[in-house]
């Protein structure tokens, strides 16, 4: 059965795009697994390579404690 | 190899300055996009130009300017730590630009190398990107009817009340669990 985030399409995601970035986040800051942000293989891959991008630049905390 | 060809064919076409090739070569250009940071301790009149000094590498190798924004001041997440003359500096805010921009592939070094040496970026972001704006998330977290709304409570029952049992009762009860 497929679940409601099947139409869920990211092709890229901005690094800048932090406020969108925040929302595939835990409170600690961690990256969202793709059973929770039920996005595509290739989708959960462009997150992680925008978070990475964000983290680098000071956008996005490494850790939230 | 017949794409390399290709490539510098084009570019030799457009220093022609010819108006269909340059067209051709906008199209096939690989789209750039580097983002910095300004260090805080520059005057907020003189960010435009930092900015300046990059554009200027830019339009020396003819690249085209797709989208960019001006650096703003904002705080960073965490604290950014480099070493500058034996010296260690620590900032917690910074001036935060980006430029997209299409080029040859072999001009990035350039610019790289101008960043890299630049004392007022404190940190930059060059990555190839596509022309198009980036496609948002329509709903970002994916969550089910089991994660989302109300919790599922225990159907309330009415509390047993006591009531009073006659001895009889009792002993009858009592006998009949012994027996």
């Amino acid at each position: 059965m497929q679940p409601d985030s099947a139409n869920i399409q990211i092709s890229h995601i901005d690094y800048k795009d932090i406020e969108t970035l925040k929302r595939f986040l835990n409170p600690h800051g961690k990256i969202m697994p793709r059973r929770r942000t039920g996005l595509s293989a290739a989708g959960q891959r462009s997150l992680a390579t925008a978070v990475k991008r964000a983290r680098f630049m000071a956008l996005l905390p490494y850790i939230v404690r | 190899m017949a794409e390399m060809s290709q490539v510098s064919a084009e570019t030799s076409s457009q220093a022609n300055n010819s108006p269909s090739s340059a067209q051709a070569t906008e199209g096939t250009r690989p789209v750039y996009e580097v983002g910095f940071h300004v260090v805080p301790t520059v005057e907020e009149v003189k960010v435009g130009d930092v900015v300046e000094t990059i554009r200027a590498v830019l339009a020396e190798v003819k690249a085209e300017i797709i989208r960019d924004q001006f650096p703003q001041k904002m705080t960073l997440a965490y604290t950014i730590e480099r070493s500058a003359a034996g010296k260690r500096e620590k900032y917690t805010e910074s001036y935060f630009g980006f430029i997209k921009f299409a080029a040859e592939r072999e001009h990035v070094a350039a610019l790289e190398a101008q960043l890299r040496s630049a004392k007022d970026i404190l940190r930059y972001l060059l990555i190839e990107t596509t022309r198009e704006e980036p496609i948002i998330a329509r709903r970002a977290v994916y969550s089910s009817n089991r994660l989302e709304g109300e919790t599922i409570k225990k159907p309330a029952t009415a509390p047993e009340t006591p009531g009073e049992v006659s001895d009889e009762e009792l002993t009858k009860s009592i006998d009949a669990l012994v027996n």
